[in-house]
């Protein structure tokens, strides 16, 4: 600021001014600014207007030491000042206070008429509404950084060549360095040039050239004082109205904590889908169901691994309608054409069994459940199961052939030897009853009849007609049940009868029979009837294939235990002829029989008996020679439920109409 | 004529039978013994004396009646035999007869047969 010189010539209002010019003294008391004058010898020379007002300075002060006026008094060095001001010419500030008010203050030389320097003049400029100002945007600027440094995500701001200016505290802790080491630094030499990018450089370029917006830009493997972190920056032109020029606030958003936890849980979410498609997959193997969906509109077809399993294609071949109409069993197709015109016209729900005719020959039966609607596509899309349940129709099928090969076989096979022991055991009796009674006659009829003789004759008589009834009895109760029925059985007891009315077939076979049968043996729940032709079938195997053999004894070990803890197990042990080359397996297969009479029914449905009653029955080679069958059943608490099968047992008119024959 | 004092023995393991034909063979005018197996037999002193075996075929555990047959073929004692069984069937008599049995009776059988298979028996002998 240039100093105005004031030249003083006469004296102010009131006061001894020399060469006192009122016109002058007019218009410096006319300025609102205080001026003080004070002479060579810091006497006070005079005043204005304003300095007597708004200093408080009086006429009486004129000719007093400057240091002497208190209000001057606040300017310390002000002789010295003055000194040096009047020496050098040049002008001098100094602020002062008084009271809340604040002044700078000018200290200009002034001359008098002579051009010598009589002293210096001092001007108060009232700043005190300025330094207010300036001290609220000062205040204002603290907050505001005090805010700027609380803020969490670093912040940075770049000159329009983007070299930094300054960074919040954020940014400074983030990047490890002091505001000193990177004032000026290019932004790109940070975080060892990880932000040395063009996916950033060119948009920062666009963006202060106020072409385009600044898009986040996503850095990884950022080096701070952090480790390495992943950093989304952002990027917003800064200007200031009326101001060319540019910077640039760049904020960075630490997004690696985030990232690792998508990534984890990317991680458990793919490992949880692929235990759930593993779970599913594993669900359609042991259940046998494949699924699939069809878009009818494109016809595009989606197996899954299980829906290829059944039909047995290879995975990597495209599902089409062809592939399945080559697989679908000949008498099936017209109905597989019907429901695929439904499904085309109507959409819907579909349900059909149907059958497969497989390239070997055999034939799979399927249950296939579809339900129709709209995918997300708006299109319309079949999803559905395709179930393999051929076992369980052939399951089904064996049942409903057993429940007739049962009737035939009980009335065929198994009553035909059973006749034999029947007779047996009846002919026994009644052969005894025959030549008692006709004893007894002899005896009575004698000349001098033998009564005692008669007497035991009839004895035996009765004892012997005693034991056929037996024998009856035990007929009717192992014939009474005419309709399946589940009791408690005891397998020793049921064992038992079954040898007792199969003696005379083991005697005429010499088989020698040892019954191995365990004590203590628990009940099992079972159809007795059913459980007895097993038992008999079995033993008349047995015996069947040892009635060749004739190079040893012609044994079977007939054993009972207990097995695996809560079953029951019949053994029958023989030492017969064994499965030869047919082989164990082939045994059980109906129809299949080595046996010139024999149906080969037996096995298949003393199997099916087995498994009605939740047991399984099988075939062991002996070490020795011969062979071992076996069933093991669920002890009673073990079976839940009743046996849902009927199998109609040889009615008790059989047998005695068989018996009458005899 | 009938030899009234000869001697049937039979051989049966069927208590019932032992008990009761006796009597009855002894009621016939016969001398009669039984056995329970042809072990037992073989074992006793009627082997020479016996005029008429009458024989089980079946008999669990031991020599069954034509084995029986087969070892007094054997031992040259031709015993005239008539065999008896209770769960025979049409092909079992052909067969005993002809491997030299005399009779096959299916029980139960009568008096009456009785006595003819004996007759026959006696006059074979």
């Amino acid at each position: 600021m240039t100093a105005p010189r004031v030249t003083l010539t006469g004296s102010w209002s009131g006061c001894q001014v020399a060469n006192g010019d009122d016109a002058l003294i007019n218009i410096l008391d006319t300025v609102d600014v205080p001026i003080v004058a004070v002479r060579r010898d810091f006497m006070i020379a005079g005043f204005n207007k304003a300095a007597a007002d708004v200093l408080g300075l009086s006429p009486a002060d004129i000719g007093r030491a400057s240091r002497d006026i208190s209000v001057l008094a606040g300017l310390p060095r002000l002789e010295q000042q003055c000194n040096r001001v009047i020496a050098s010419g040049v002008d001098s500030r100094a602020d002062l206070r008084d009271g809340d008010k604040w002044f700078v203050v000018r200290i200009s030389p002034y001359t008098k008429g002579d051009r010598q320097v009589a002293g210096a003049v001092l001007t108060f400029t009232n700043v005190t509404a300025f330094r207010a100002s300036i001290d609220q945007a000062i205040y204002e600027r603290e907050w505001t950084k005090a805010i700027i440094n609380t803020v969490a995500d670093p912040l940075v701001v770049l000159s329009a060549d983007q070299r930094i200016q300054s960074g919040n505290r954020a940014f400074y802790t983030m990047f490890g360095v002091s505001r000193d080491e990177t004032q000026g630094v290019p932004l790109y030499e940070l975080g060892k040039g990880a932000f040395d990018l063009a996916p950033l450089r060119a948009p920062l370029k666009e963006m202060l050239a106020g072409s385009h917006p600044f898009q986040p830009v996503e850095a990884d493997d950022v080096f701070t004082a952090m480790g390495q972190r992943t950093l989304i920056l952002d990027a917003r032109s800064l200007a200031l109205p009326g101001h060319s020029e540019r910077r640039v606030l760049v904020t960075f958003h630490d997004i690696t904590a985030r990232k690792q936890a998508e990534a984890a849980k990317d991680l458990r979410s793919e490992e949880e889908l692929r235990r759930s498609e593993a779970f599913l997959a594993e669900a359609q193997r042991l259940s046998a169901t494949g699924s699939f969906s069809w878009r009818v509109a494109t016809d595009e077809i989606r197996w899954s691994d299980e829906a290829y399993r059944i039909y047995e294609v290879d995975p990597a071949q495209p599902v089409t309608f062809d592939l399945i109409r080559a697989r679908v069993h000949p008498e099936n197709r017209v109905h597989l054409e019907e429901v695929i015109a439904r499904a085309r016209r109507d959409g819907g729900d579909f349900e059909y069994e149907s059958r497969l005719l497989m390239p070997d020959r055999s034939v799979k039966y399927l249950h296939v459940v579809a339900h129709g609607g709209r995918n997300h596509n708006g299109e319309m899309e079949l999803i559905g199961t395709v179930q393999d349940v051929t076992e369980r129709r052939l399951a089904e099928e064996a049942l409903s052939k057993a429940r007739s090969e049962l009737a035939h076989v009980a009335r065929v096979t198994t009553l035909g030897a059973l006749t034999a022991s029947i007779a047996h055991e009846v002919n026994q009796p009644l052969s005894g009853i025959i030549t008692n009674a006709s004893t007894c006659l002899r005896m009575l009829d004698a000349d001098s009849p033998n009564v005692d003789g008669a007497r035991e004759t009839v004895r035996r008589t009765i004892r012997d007609a005693n034991r056929a009834s037996e024998v009856i009895t035990r007929l009717r109760a192992l014939f009474s049940h005419r309709e399946t029925t589940t009791e408690t059985v005891d397998l020793n007891e049921a064992t038992r009868e079954v040898i007792a009315l199969s003696l005379a077939e083991l005697q005429r076979n010499q088989v020698i029979l040892r019954p191995e049968l365990a004590d203590h043996l628990p009940p099992v729940s079972a159809d007795r009837v059913q459980l007895q032709q097993v038992i008999l079938n079995l033993l008349l195997n047995a015996s069947e294939a040892m009635s060749d053999v004739d190079d040893r004894p012609r044994e079977l070990v007939i054993r009972t235990a207990r097995h695996d803890g809560d079953r029951v197990r019949l053994t029958m042990q023989d030492a017969g002829v064994g499965f030869g080359h047919h082989g164990v397996d082939k045994i059980f297969e109906p129809f299949y029989t080595t046996k010139s009479g024999g149906m080969g029914i037996g096995l298949s449905v003393s199997r099916s008996i087995i498994e009605r009653h939740h047991g399984r029955l099988w075939a062991t080679a002996n070490d020795g020679p011969g062979a071992t069958f076996a069933f093991s059943i669920p002890a009673a608490a073990e079976v839940a439920g009743n046996i849902s099968v009927a199998v109609a047992a040889p009615a008790a008119t059989d047998v005695v109409h068989a018996l009458g024959e005899l | 004529m009938t030899d009234r004092r000869a001697l049937v023995t039979v051989v049966d393991d069927d208590e019932s039978v032992r008990e009761s034909l006796p009597d009855l063979l002894r009621e016939l005018g016969f001398a009669a013994r039984a056995f329970s197996s042809a072990e037992d037999f073989l074992a006793s002193d009627c082997v020479d004396r016996t005029s008429c075996l009458i024989l089980d075929i079946v008999m669990p555990g031991g020599m069954s009646g034509p084995e029986l047959q087969r070892e007094l073929a054997g031992r040259r004692q031709l015993i005239p035999i008539v065999f008896i069984t209770a769960n025979g069937d049409e092909t079992t008599r052909p067969r005993l007869i002809a491997e030299g049995a005399v009779e096959c009776l299916l029980k139960p059988f009568g008096e009456k047969a009785l006595l003819s298979a004996l007759s026959a028996a006696l006059r074979v002998a």
